[in-house]
């Protein structure tokens, strides 16, 4: 029971359905008797998002673990939803295939709760987000409805959209049932190059040479020093030289076209000062499954914010939030996804932090990031700070709407009640 | 209803002008049918905005008086979407053709509703960018009607279709509010309204702004045209490309027995006794190409292909696209009328798909062209038929109506980017359940409480429009003396 505890709430009963039509019946019952209930897949994204107002029921995906159809000739999978991330890119490997899908904990992480809280990774700049790899999904929704949207074929506008709110939706408009996908034929090669500046330079100058045609990277980072070196993987390549700044290339391919684009990288960062290091293949597996874990909860105090901007915005960003983040002393480490403009920072406060201060801090950084038209959301936080935090900051203009949506498809507002935006 | 007709024209001009209300019958004539032609009826009166506030005004007063209202963008919607067929107001973006703003840094572009699709990337090109999405009709459909229908075209085989490339959108909802959905700034809290926006067919809110992302334009390009005696054989090839591990840009396909005709007014080079033609594009860097080129050619001969052509330069492209982008025109030529179909299959279904529509075509003693995206499994069989021979449309939508059961039946779909409209919302529920059209159906209401946007098409919200594939206002057989 204590795996299902959030902030510290336990729920008064944890239930595995054996399919998706006792998952959905459970849902009918709970909308009856009011009782609420909080979705949970693998368990490993339970730190987004409020705490629950209310918990009666944790309710688990665990058995629905089946591959529904996969026909590899049309590069399309239907699975359940609580089938693991790792093990469906294990399924698609046998037949050279994968999702361009690289999101923290994708060993323990279910594919409905991977959908439900948007995750997203460092391939979404050369790939897209899970959104773009959807097909269809197959929800339960909150009074027990089972229905679906979409098409098991790679193209198909019959009906609305919909199960494109449940991505992102952290569970509160249904539960995933069932997951189809457009897969892709695994690159020939992957391959990554490691730049390092010792001196300060313009970031957004540095990220746009090593995007500029021909170079067409699938994932592209800039980590600072304080981040670099909380990677395991890096501390190989770690030397004494204080780094201003840390940018990892990541190309995917035919192997001849990867390897021109990774010596023309090389030319452009010596260009431009830095020092380069070519990743071989294993390293790089461990440094991107790393920065993919970069944005999961470490249990290591830190305040964890994801950012978001229009990705032309970075100089201003980094302009704005340095001076805030110096002010208050307490160390940064930052890592942005380039061209996509995001980025997530993990803001080390001192053991008991004051929690007026933490507040003030947020709310500096929000008006910062309100001023490029970005916002900041905290995915985690020490245990001390979580009920004092807004979370998720303003409501989105469209609240409205999507409150009437929820009170359509979730009318007795059993699922995850209070802990997302709306 | 001439009273309050006149009453809702004098409190539209009051806000748009003379200018921008259309109310006479000889003006409103052009708004009567879209790209289909099937369906087809008068609106009360066209409205020609310029500006959001102005859309948002039209829609307000019209709701005000309890009349639908038709978003329409270049009319070139193949279901009948903006074909006002329970009367009242269109809403027609034509005016709203601003690109406002092309952002190399971000690689977005911001463009009005009513911007044509092939101006927007002839735009971007000054940056060493385009607009993927490419619909056939690019020349005259608008990005707010591909946004509103999820257009696709040939290059979304590789780049994705329309809701892959639209970030934001400003909407004008029934209430007569703006709503702007989507941002710059990647994952903002909140569900994903405008992911139902996108392919909405205006039953949702109008489309006023859209800002969609650019691709940099690939180094090199490469076509292919490999021509084949036999279906099966060219379906194979599809298939072996993708198995190969190649995603091309673009897999074309012409099949059946319209080749000939095509390319008698066409001259793009394929014999006349030519089973099937597949045309094939590739882009990336140009080490990609070399490899990909080669396993392409060799894949195309193993499977059968009697010749394979190959283009380098932009001529030698435009030569073999020529068939391609001429196909559609050419088949007017043929017959007089076409009805086409947009049902999507399994890629590995192909064979037995093309097979079916052959037979479907000989029992109905119909000509069928199969014109389509290949790589994506969305056929595209195209009915030809002259309306003067009797019960003929009656055979062309009985036999349409075979094809798009069987794609159902195989797994897909009934419509993999015209959209629903009117024409195929009687086949929806071949695809879904009940309950599935009732969350589809709340949905819409969460967005339109009046019920007046489009009201007819998609899901409508009256049955008895669920149950007809064709305009209502119009009966069939009064269409049909009306078409001829
Ligand atoms: C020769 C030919 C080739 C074609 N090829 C393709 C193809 O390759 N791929 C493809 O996907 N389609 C194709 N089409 C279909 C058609 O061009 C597309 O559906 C296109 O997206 C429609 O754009 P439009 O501006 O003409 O919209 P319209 O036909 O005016 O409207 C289409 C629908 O969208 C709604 N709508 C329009 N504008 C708005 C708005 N601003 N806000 C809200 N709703 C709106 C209308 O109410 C209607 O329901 C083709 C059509 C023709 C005639």
């Amino acid at each position: 029971m204590s795996n299902y505890y959030i902030e510290g709430i336990a729920p008064q009963a944890v239930h595995t359905p054996r399919n998706a039509d006792e998952l959905a019946a459970m849902l009918q019952q709970a909308t009856a008797d009011g009782a609420s209930v909080v979705p949970w897949g693998g368990g490993t994204r339970q730190h987004l998002g409020n705490a629950p107002t209310r918990y009666n029921l944790a309710l688990r995906t665990a058995h629905l673990n089946r591959t529904i159809e996969y026909h590899p000739e049309d590069l399309v999978i239907t699975v359940e939803a609580g089938v693991r991330l790792d093990d469906l890119q294990d399924r698609l490997a046998q037949n050279g295939q994968w999702l361009p899908w690289a999101p923290p904990s994708a060993s323990a992480a279910s594919i409905g709760g991977l959908l439900a809280s948007g995750a997203s990774g460092p391939l979404r700049l050369g790939y897209g987000i899970p959104r773009d790899w959807v097909l269809a999904l197959r929800v339960a929704l909150g009074d027990g409805r089972i229905v679906k949207s979409g098409a098991r074929v790679v193209k198909n506008v019959a009906g609305y959209d919909s199960h494109k709110l449940h991505i992102g939706a952290l569970g509160t408009l249904g539960v995933i049932l069932e997951a189809t996908f457009k897969t892709l034929p695994l690159p020939e090669c992957k391959h990554s190059v490691l730049t390092a500046y010792s001196k300060p330079l313009n970031i957004l100058q540095a990220l746009e040479q090593l995007r500029a045609a021909p170079l067409n990277p699938v994932s592209l980072v800039a980590l600072n020093r304080t981040t670099a070196e909380r990677l395991p993987s890096l501390q190989g390549f770690m030397h004494d030289q204080p780094d201003h700044l840390i940018i990892v290339a990541r190309f995917a391919g035919v192997s001849a076209a990867v390897n021109r684009q990774i010596r023309e990288a090389v030319i452009r960062g010596i260009d431009a000062g830095a020092s380069c290091v070519d990743l071989d293949e294993h390293n790089e597996a461990l440094f991107w499954r790393d920065i993919a874990n970069f944005s999961a909860p470490l249990d290591d105090g830190a305040l964890m914010l994801r950012l978001g901007a229009p990705s032309s915005q970075l100089l201003d960003q980094s302009r704005l939030l340095e001076p805030i983040m110096r002010n208050y002393g307490w160390p940064v480490a930052r890592m942005v996804y380039a061209g996509v403009g995001l980025s997530f920072v993990r803001w080390y406060l001192p053991a008991d932090p004051d929690p007026d201060e933490a507040t003030a801090a947020l709310a500096e950084v929000r008006s910062a990031m309100a001023a490029i038209k970005g916002y900041a959301v905290v995915e985690d936080a020490p245990a001390a700070l979580r009920r004092t935090l807004d979370i998720w900051g303003p409501p989105p203009s469209a609240a409205s709407l999507m409150r009437s949506l929820k009170a359509q498809w979730d009318p007795a507002g059993i699922l995850n009640p209070g802990r997302y935006v709306v | 209803m001439p009273g309050s007709c006149s009453q809702l024209i004098a409190a539209l001009v009051e806000v748009l002008g003379e200018r921008g209300v259309l109310h006479r019958p000889e003006e409103l004539m052009l708004y009567e049918y879209d790209g289909s032609s099937l369906d087809q009826a008068l609106p009360q009166i066209v409205t020609v905005p310029a500006t959001t506030d102005e859309v948002a005004a039209v829609v307000r007063i019209t709701v005000a008086h309890g009349r639908p209202v038709v978003a329409r963008g270049a009319g070139t919607g193949l279901s009948g979407g903006s074909v006002a067929e329970s009367g009242g107001v269109v809403i027609s973006l034509a005016r709203m053709n601003t690109i406002i703003a092309i952002d190399p840094h971000n690689r977005t572009a911001v463009v009005q509703a009513g911007a044509v699709n092939l101006t927007l990337s002839e735009q971007a090109a000054d940056y060493g960018l385009h607009f993927a999405p490419d619909p056939s009709s690019q020349r005259s459909c608008t990005i707010g009607g591909n946004a509103a229908t999820n257009a696709g075209g040939p290059y979304c085989l590789k780049y994705g279709v329309m809701t892959n490339h639209v970030l934001a959108a400003t909407v004008v909802l029934s209430d007569g509010s703006i709503a702007h959905l989507g941002s710059l700034a990647p994952d903002e809290p909140g569900y994903d309204l405008l992911g139902v926006m996108v392919g909405n067919e205006g039953t949702l809110g109008i489309i006023t702004e859209v800002t969609v992302r650019l691709l940099p334009i690939s180094e090199d390009v490469q076509t292919f045209l490999a021509i084949y005696d036999d279906l099966d054989q060219a379906s194979a090839s599809v298939s072996a490309i993708i198995a190969a591990g190649i995603i091309p840009t673009a897999m074309e396909m012409l099949a059946g027995r319209g080749i000939a005709a095509v390319e008698e007014s066409v001259h793009a080079g394929y014999p006349a006794d030519a089973r099937a033609v597949l045309l094939i594009e590739i882009d990336g860097l140009r080490e990609e190409l070399k490899t990909w080129a080669r396993l392409i050619v060799e894949i195309c001969r193993r499977m059968g292909a009697r010749e394979v052509q190959v283009a380098n330069d932009p001529a030698q492209r435009a030569r073999l696209w020529a068939g391609r982008k001429g196909a559609l025109a050419a088949c007017a030529r043929i017959a007089p009328r076409y009805h086409i179909q947009d049902g999507v299959v399994p890629r590995s279904r192909l064979p037995e798909a093309l097979r079916f529509t052959e037979t479907v075509a000989d029992r109905y003693d119909l000509t069928i062209v199969n014109i389509f995206h290949a790589g994506d499994g969305n056929l595209h069989p195209l009915l030809l038929f002259d309306l003067r021979t009797p019960g003929i449309l009656e055979r062309a939508v009985a036999a349409s109506e075979e094809i798009l059961r069987m794609c159902v039946d195989v797994g897909g779909t009934i419509s993999g980017e015209h959209g629903i409209g009117i024409e195929k919302r009687a086949y929806l529920h071949w695809m879904f359940t009940a309950d599935d059209l009732a969350a589809f159906r709340q949905l819409r209401t969460v967005f339109d409480p009046t019920g007046l946007l489009n009201p007819t098409k998609l899901i409508p919200l009256h049955e008895s429009y669920a149950k007809t594939s064709f305009a209502q206002s119009v009966g069939q057989t009064t269409m049909l003396d009306r078409l001829m």
